[in-house]
């Protein structure tokens, strides 16, 4: 008993200790993201800082211009004026849309909800997809399901999101005519229970294209974990044990192929950004992809600054969190004696 | 040592890739689409053709694949497309191999500082949503098909340079590896004359995933407007314009998005085929 406290917190030091070596690493790359998006904001061509010496590229309201000169203070040396902009980051002043004069942040605030209601229901479908078909294909390598569902998650892989999105447009909108081209809800939007059947129909094509392409790598992700963890001898050791092939498959091969699912679970972030950017924009979904799309177009610098640093430091911390997790689920990371 | 060396010898000693069934087939495919655009030439005429007259016209005898909104023949400008995307695809998947394997290969050699710093640079632009980095970069330079290049180029190289700091790092301390040190080679001659070669095989493979990544992003740039300019054909150019056609023409929207999931699934397949070649003799 006594031992078995001594090996408890030997492992939580063993985490600790991992946890802030971690941390420290992320402190220069979190630095190198407030820099890369300082200088993008002082170095982009045309933007109204960049342009204010000389001549200018683009135009811009002498108000705008007198805005940036105040908020940026260009008479400044850049590192006096790197310290006050990451000051004003902190307290999550990302300063103001060109558009429409409102906070960045709070445009951003505006937009997070869709966005997250979008990728939150095409991940849950995935992983409640990818998951089963990931275990049963692996379960059996080239079994029946194994081959059918190889070439087809292929060609999903393969397939750009824009084009799916076309087609199931022209398809289910325009010839059958069974689900809404855009938007979030219909004008005339019923209230109750049907206006979340309005709801759930607006969000059925962007999800199914946000949904397909990632399908087809966690499935195969699954699938190749489940495979070699099946050749490992502690899951000959369960069926040895008695265990049944399902529970040998479920309970010991799978939770071992879970590890890896929690690094790329981590590494999803920008991805979903990226996909978003994509199906937002085709399907008129007010959210941050349609958000940082539109402000490029527009030119509107704050905005298109600020969400690049959500994006970046959000993904940053969600790797963090990811690291930590497959430490303290794999002690073999933390302790360094297998190469990661 | 030498126990070491003879372990990690069939990766390091380039020998005959093999191709699996579906790999022959998909080398089969590009080849035939480098011939398509080999003879593109002859078809830039007809795809420059405007008849207004002809306009929105589905698929017939004349225009197999039907017209555009001006009326010019879709076949001829799918036709004419494939070079530009097959050319931008291998140069930018290039692009992003050399600066990747600069990066990665430096920080892999050197180890110590030098990788702690090159490390964090690298994670510092994979922090960023590549799509958002893309559209920055496309949109706020002039719209050139040098500018797409760069654009994806420069935003996909911490994948490659990742992949090649860890294949640097399996054969840095190899015994070759030491000895064109010890002759007095440079660090630039042991990192481009000799580490190259050897960790070229697997970062072949990457950079097949890499051309068919790049074929897809200079497609979705054009298709969201701000990749190539408009007078140039594109798959993604002639999607573009068929979101303003749903409802009148959809071999506008099938066509070309047929041409390009074509041209993907062939490259992706192909690195597939090399990946499993690579590590079946990894293997023996």
């Amino acid at each position: 008993m006594a031992s078995d406290g001594g090996a408890a917190r030997q492992r939580a030091q063993s985490v600790t200790r991992y946890a802030l070596a971690r941390l420290a690493l992320a402190v220069p790359t979190l630095a190198g993201i407030l820099i890369l998006v300082f200088l993008l904001l002082h170095l982009a061509p045309g933007s109204p800082v960049s342009a204010m010496g000389g001549e200018s590229g683009r135009r811009v309201s002498a108000r705008a211009a007198e805005e940036m000169r105040k908020q940026y203070g260009l008479d400044r040396p850049l590192p006096e004026r790197f310290g006050a902009w990451v000051g004003r980051v902190a307290r999550l002043d990302l300063g103001t849309s060109f558009v429409d004069r409102q906070p960045v942040s709070l445009r951003i605030r505006q937009a997070l909800p869709y966005t997250l209601l979008l990728n939150g229901l095409a991940l849950l479908l995935t992983l409640a997809i990818a998951i089963p078909l990931g275990v049963a294909a692996g379960g059996r390598p080239d079994g029946p399901l194994d081959r059918i569902s190889a070439p087809v998650l292929f060609a999903l892989y393969s397939l750009p999101t824009f084009w799916a999105a076309l087609l199931l447009q022209t398809l289910f909108s325009v010839r059958l005519g069974w689900l809404p081209l855009c938007c979030v809800a219909s004008d005339t939007a019923p209230g109750g229970l049907a206006g979340v059947g309005d709801r759930l129909a607006h969000l059925a094509l962007p999800v199914t294209c946000l949904t397909y392409g990632s399908l087809a790598f966690f499935a195969r992700l699954v699938r190749s974990g489940v495979v070699e963890a099946r050749r490992q001898e502690f899951v000959l050791a369960a069926r040895a044990r008695g265990a049944s092939p399902r529970r040998a498959l479920w309970a010991h091969a799978f939770r071992n192929a879970l590890l890896p699912l929690i690094t790329v679970l981590g590494l999803i972030l920008p991805a979903l950004l990226s996909g978003s950017v994509i199906v937002e924009k085709i399907f008129a979904w007010p959210g941050l992809g349609r958000l940082y799309f539109d402000s490029i177009l527009a030119r509107d610098y704050p905005v298109v600054l600020g969400l690049s640093l959500l994006g970046a430091v959000a993904t940053l911390l969600v790797t963090l969190a990811a690291d930590l997790a497959y430490a303290m689920a794999d002690p073999r990371v933390r302790d360094g004696t297998e190469a990661r | 040592m030498s126990a070491e060396f003879l372990a990690a010898g069939p990766s390091v000693v380039p020998a005959r890739r093999r191709l699996s069934g579906s790999g022959s087939a998909a080398l089969a495919v590009v080849v035939a689409l480098w011939i398509v655009a080999a003879f593109s030439p002859l078809f830039s005429a007809r795809a420059a053709e405007i008849r207004l007259g002809e306009r929105l016209q589905a698929p017939s005898a004349a225009h197999p694949l039907g017209t555009d909104d001006l009326g010019r023949d879709l076949l001829a400008r799918i036709v004419v497309a494939t070079p530009v995307s097959l050319g931008i695809g291998l140069t930018a998947a290039a692009v992003s191999l050399f600066v990747g394997f600069t990066v990665g290969g430096l920080a892999g050699y050197f180890g110590g500082a030098v990788d702690l710093l090159l490390s964090r640079l690298i994670e510092v632009v994979l922090c960023f949503p590549v799509l958002f980095l893309l559209l920055a970069l496309a949109a706020f330079l002039p719209p050139t098909p040098l500018t797409v290049i760069l654009a994806i180029g420069l935003t996909t190289w911490p994948g490659d340079a990742r992949y090649a700091r860890a294949e640097v790092l399996k054969v840095k301390d190899l015994d070759y590896t030491r000895a064109a040190r010890a002759a007095g080679a440079s660090t630039g001659r042991v990192l481009w004359r000799h580490l190259l070669p050897s960790v070229l095989p697997p970062l072949i493979v990457s950079a097949a995933f890499g051309v068919a990544w790049a074929i897809l992003a200079e497609a979705a740039l054009s298709f969201l407007g701000v990749g190539l300019p408009a007078t140039t054909p594109s798959w993604g150019g002639i999607l573009g314009v068929a979101t303003s056609y749903v409802e009148e023409a959809w071999w506008l929207a099938l066509f070309p998005g047929l041409a390009l999931f074509l041209t993907v699934a062939a490259y992706n397949l192909l690195a597939e085929g090399l990946r499993a070649g690579a590590s079946e003799r990894g293997r023996t």
